[in-house]
Parts: structure tokens; C-alpha cells; sequence
């Protein structure tokens, strides 16, 4: 049956390119989780965040694509005042530091609602180009995601593994005590893995934006989605957390072929207990 | 600079404090008193204040006695929000049989969930509970034909008799001291347990679990004690909300109820049973009177989250007490 044949690929390739922009998102997390030791709630409204910046910027402007650029700025200037002021009292304390950033959750939402207003709004689709695979008609944007996606990841890849400032930040992750010992400046690192991190979820907004809807709320979906992610990778697995992202949501695209939208999410999560019933450290961690 | 690598990570006060104790006894009167005084509006904000503080103290059993932070209570909420409404319109029992479903779903709930996580450390936990969350929240949005969905279902209370006296619920004041029984029992029953010897093996697992279990202490079997015993409650809290309001929806399970009873507990002092209660009451008059002037008053609630967390991560009746 090449019908169905065609409907799986194109739920595959939907739910692959979902997954990248996950992996950026939760990859974030991993590292302020890692890094820090704050479980991050606010996650997913830095992700909101970012995408109603490229909304304010798309419609001011006309221009989607200057809001890759913008965003990014944005989010530095808001976050590293964030992460030093408010949130370095919680460092290392899980649960503290879980309710402090409820407590940000619930002032940036508030503000996303007061300018932004409780309706969903869509952007436009900056690339109306749409390619054809195997009989299906694939929107290009959506391919553009993933490449763009994929681009971001390969920096994080570079910066993380490939420059001694990654090197910092992995000794920090390790051992925060030994690397301030042997001389790292542990205070800027906090500030740099913050701000990185805010920025991963923002672009993962941003992306996001012409695919989904905009709304105040949208990050609540997404921010237990990537804990999940984090947590089935491997807590400081960054490779885990990356190849839990691409294979969980391959497999929910494919899924919601034969079951509802509502069940596959929910089979996706049956699915995690019985893998953290399994492996309780998560799948990628020796 | 400090870095904590200890699990612990708010270590209530140590030593046995009674103003916990002082402060419930003092609660408990008020609102005794004001069941005889208050109008009609600020009775039904009472009323939820009341309830709110049984799930407050059920997760705080939870959290406080035995370090456990879940983000699953929601699923005992609203578990037991259904047992009532279930008891009532589909086994067609009365009110008070119907509690007792709703005690019993929050039971097996809590047991099947806690056998499988409670054995998890501590962010694998969280993030399992959270799990239990989202599955049943999607399940009961997506069963519409057994839940009713987002619209819920409603059902009409037929007039609980004691043998000797007669009353209905749709009486607010009757309605006010029925929940007022229930949350003195509740923190009766709670009380004796963390002054019994379970709740003394309870605090020594929070305190150092290795240690406990040196000591011989089934830590498993104690902790999946002390999460059920959680469960429990927060369903019979969410059976008592489900029987003010007469009705019940998919939102019972909705993430909310998983993270207020958090930031009750860690406002009020963790570990305390009755210092939840002033999380309680600051969170719902705020919301009830500030939200009238100001529709974005979540934005001072953050504020006054971060502030409390700031001064103290005792929370105020640790604060209160003296420690920091």
C-alpha cells in the first residue's frame, strides 16, 4: 500500500524534524541542569519567549528571518541579569530552585499575556516553497527547520568539544569545585551556560513559530516533554539527550499514523516508564 | 562559594517545634468561629482554603516527611474527584459510600504509581511522577465517554443522613462544616502518624536514608508507605472539592494540582503539617482579591515566591521558628 507507505514517511520526516528542534530545547536544559543544578521550569517559556519575539519582529519588520538574529540578542541581554541576580541563590538545591523558577514561569507567562495577549496567533510561512517526496508534497520550511536545526547543533557540537571554553564547561559539569579549584572562573561559566541554554530554547522557539501556533502558554507542553527527553538520555549525557530526542518523536510522528494525536503522546509516555523501569539511569549512561 | 552535593536539599527545622502544633490549634478555632460569622462569598473562598490545606498536608507527607518531591499528585486529586463523581452517577451510592470510593481509587492509584517509582533517586522520581501525570491527564482529556472531558460531568448530591439527622450539601454552611470535620480529622490522623513511631522512621529516611537503612528500616516499604498514605489524602481532598462544586472534569488532573501543593508546602515550611496551611491561605486570598483588580496578579505571586525562597528556604514557619 504506497498510500500509507507515504503517510508513515511523511509523519516520520514531521516527527524527525520535530525532534531536532526538541534536541535543541532540551540540550539546553541538559547543560543549566548539568551545569548549575537548577531544574529549570522556565524552560519552556524562554521558549514561549522566544517565539513571540519573532512574532513582534515578523510584524514590525516583514521579515521573519531577521528574528534569527534578533532573538539570540534579546535573550542574552534578559537572561545572563536573570541567572546572576534571582537565580544564583538555588544553585544546587533541585527542588528550591524548582519552585523559584515556577515562580519566573509564572511572571514571564504573565507578561507574554499582558502585551502579547491570550489568543494564538501564526506567522507566516517565511519559505511558501513545498518539495516532493516519494508522492508526498513536503512544505520546505519545515526541511529548512531541520537544516537550520541540525546547523545549530553542529555549533553546539563544535563549541562543546572543539574549544577550551567547552572544555570548561564540561569540567564544570563534572566536578564544580575541582574546575573552580584548578583555576576556572566557575562564576562566568554559570552565566555563559545560562544564557547558552535560554538562547537554545528561544531558537527552538523561534523556529517553531511559523510551524505552531503562538500562545502564552505553549511552552507548558514542551518543557515536560524535554525533562523526559533529558532524563531517558541520561542526566549530563548530551549525545543521549540528542538521540532520545530524534527517537521519541520519530516514533510518536509514526504513531499518531494508526492512534490519535492524544494517545500517541500518551503511548510515548508508557513507553519511557517501562524504559526508566529498565534502565533507571537512563539509556545512554554506563 | 557553596555548592550543595548532599540530596538534601531543604532540611526542615530538627528539632521538634510545637508552634506548628499552636499555630493548627489556633487555625483550626478560626475557622471554627468563622463558620458562624462569614457571608456567603468568603465562606466559599473558606471552604476551598479548607480543602486546599488537606492536599497541602497530604503532599507535605509526602515532601517534607519523607523527601519525596512528586509532580504525580495531581493524579490523586483528581482520582479521587472521580470516585466521587463515579460513586454517584454511575454505581448510584450516596454521598458519604462514595468518599470512601474515592479514598479507595486514591489508594490504588498511589500503590500502583508509588511501586514503580518510589524505588527511583531523586530526580529520576520527579521525573517519573511527572510522567504518571501527564498520562492520566491525556487519558482522561481523550476518554470523553468516562470522563466527560474538558466539559466534565456534574451530578446532583442526594442528602446525607447519619441515622439521627439529616442534611444536604447544597446548604453552604453544612457544606463548610462537613469540610471543616474532614480537615480536622485529616490533621488529627496526620499528627498522630508523624508523632508515632512511623512518622519518627519517616524523618530519619529524610534525614540520611543510608543510615536508616543500616538501621535495619525496609526504606522501600517505608517510603512507599509514606507516598500512599499521601495519596490518600490528596484524593480525599479532591473528592471534597469535586463534592463542593458538584462536578468534576479532565482539568482535576491538570498539572496545577501537581505544582500548588509544592509551593504551598515550601512557602509555608516543609515537614510541619499545619505550616502548609499558611501557604494555603496567602495563595488563595491573594488570588481571591488581588485577581479582582489585578488580572496579571501571578506576577506578584512570582515575585513573593522568589522573595519568600530568598529570605528562607524553610519557608515561614521555619523562618518563624528560627532557623533559616
Amino acid at each position: 500500500m504506497p498510500e500509507t507507505a507515504s503517510t508513515v514517511l511523511f509523519l516520520l520526516i514531521n516527527g524527525l524534524i520535530w525532534g531536532l528542534i526538541v534536541a535543541l530545547i532540551a540540550l539546553g536544559l541538559s547543560l543549566i541542569f548539568g551545569v548549575m543544578g537548577i531544574v529549570n521550569m522556565a524552560h519552556g517559556d524562554i521558549y514561549m519567549a522566544g517565539a513571540v519575539i519573532a512574532f513582534y519582529v515578523t510584524s514590525l519588520t516583514g521579515d521573519f528571518w531577521l528574528s534569527l538574529l534578533a532573538v539570540p540578542v534579546i535573550v542574552i541581554i534578559l537572561a545572563a541579569p536573570l541567572e546572576r541576580f534571582i537565580l544564583r541563590p538555588y544553585e544546587g538545591y533541585h527542588s528550591t530552585s524548582m519552585i523559584a523558577t515556577v515562580g519566573i514561569s509564572f511572571i514571564i507567562q504573565q507578561i507574554a499575556l499582558g502585551t502579547y495577549g491570550g489568543i494564538p496567533k501564526k506567522i507566516m510561512n517565511p519559505w511558501p516553497v513545498s518539495f516532493n517526496l516519494l508522492g508526498v508534497d513536503y512544505p520546505g520550511y519545515r526541511l529548512l527547520v531541520g537544516a537550520i536545526s541540525l546547523l545549530i547543533l553542529s555549533a553546539l557540537w563544535l563549541l562543546l568539544y572543539k574549544t577550551s571554553y567547552g572544555i570548561k564547561v564540561r569540567a564544570s559539569m563534572q566536578d564544580r569545585d575541582m574546575a573552580n579549584a584548578m583555576g576556572i572562573n566557575v562564576n562566568q561559566i554559570l552565566v555563559t551556560t545560562f544564557v547558552l541554554g535560554g538562547v537554545l530554547a528561544a531558537m527552538g522557539g523561534t523556529l517553531a513559530a511559523p510551524i505552531n501556533q503562538v500562545f502564552y502558554l505553549m511552552g507548558n507542553d514542551i518543557v515536560l516533554l524535554c525533562f523526559i527527553v533529558v532524563i531517558v538520555g541520561g542526566l549530563g549525557s548530551l549525545k543521549g539527550t540528542f538521540i532520545a530526542a530524534l527517537s521519541l518523536c520519530a516514533l510518536e510522528g509514526v504513531m499518531a499514523s494508526f492512534l490519535s494525536p492524544i494517545q500517541a503522546r500518551a503511548a510515548i509516555f508508557v513507553i519511557m516508564v517501562v524504559v526508566l523501569m529498565r534502565r533507571p539511569q537512563g539509556l545512554f549512561k554506563e | 562559594m557553596d555548592v550543595a552535593k548532599t540530596s538534601m536539599d531543604v532540611s526542615p527545622p530538627r528539632e521538634k517545634i510545637s508552634l506548628p502544633s499552636y499555630f493548627a490549634i489556633f487555625f483550626l478555632s478560626a475557622f471554627f468561629i468563622l463558620g458562624f460569622l462569614l457571608p456567603k462569598g468568603a465562606m466559599s473562598l473558606a471552604i476551598q482554603i479548607m480543602i486546599f490545606s488537606i492536599l497541602a498536608m497530604a503532599y507535605d507527607v509526602s515532601l517534607g516527611f519523607t523527601n519525596q518531591c512528586s509532580l504525580g499528585h495531581s493524579v490523586f486529586f483528581g482520582g479521587g474527584a472521580y470516585g466521587i463523581v463515579f460513586g454517584i452517577l454511575y454505581l448510584k451510592i450516596g454521598v458519604l459510600p462514595s468518599l470512601i470510593c474515592s479514598l479507595l481509587f486514591g489508594f490504588v492509584l498511589a500503590l500502583v504509581t508509588g511501586v514503580i517509582s518510589v524505588r527511583l533517586s531523586e530526580a529520576y522520581f520527579v521525573i517519573m511522577t511527572a510522567i504518571f501525570f501527564a498520562i492520566f491527564h491525556l487519558l482522561a482529556m481523550d476518554m470523553t465517554w468516562l470522563t466527560g472531558g474538558d466539559d466534565g460531568l456534574t451530578m446532583s448530591l442526594a442528602p446525607i443522613s447519619l441515622g439521627f439527622a439529616k442534611f444536604s450539601l447544597y446548604d453552604q454552611r453544612t457544606n463548610y462544616f462537613f469540610v471543616f470535620v474532614f480537615l480536622g480529622l485529616s490533621y488529627w490522623v496526620l499528627n498522630r502518624m508523624a508523632q508515632a513511631p512511623l512518622g519518627k522512621v519517616f524523618i530519619s529516611i529524610r534525614e540520611n536514608e543510608k543510615r536508616a537503612c543500616f538501621l535495619g528500616y525496609n526504606i522501600f516499604g517505608y517510603k512507599l508507605a509514606a507516598f500512599v498514605v499521601s495519596g490518600v489524602f490528596s484524593a480525599l481532598s479532591g473528592g471534597l472539592y469535586a463534592l463542593t462544586l458538584r462536578y468534576s472534569s479532565a482539568d482535576f488532573f491538570s498539572f496545577t494540582w501537581s505544582i500548588l501543593p509544592v509551593v504551598w508546602c515550601l512557602i509555608g515550611g516543609l515537614g510541619t503539617l499545619a505550616g502548609s496551611w499558611i501557604g494555603v491561605v496567602l495563595m488563595s486570598v491573594f488570588q481571591y482579591y488581588v485577581s479582582a483588580w489585578w488580572t496579571y496578579y501571578l506576577i506578584i505571586f512570582g515575585v513573593i515566591i522568589l522573595v519568600i525562597l530568598r529570605v528562607s528556604r524553610k519557608g515561614i514557619i521555619g523562618y518563624l521558628a528560627g532557623g533559616r
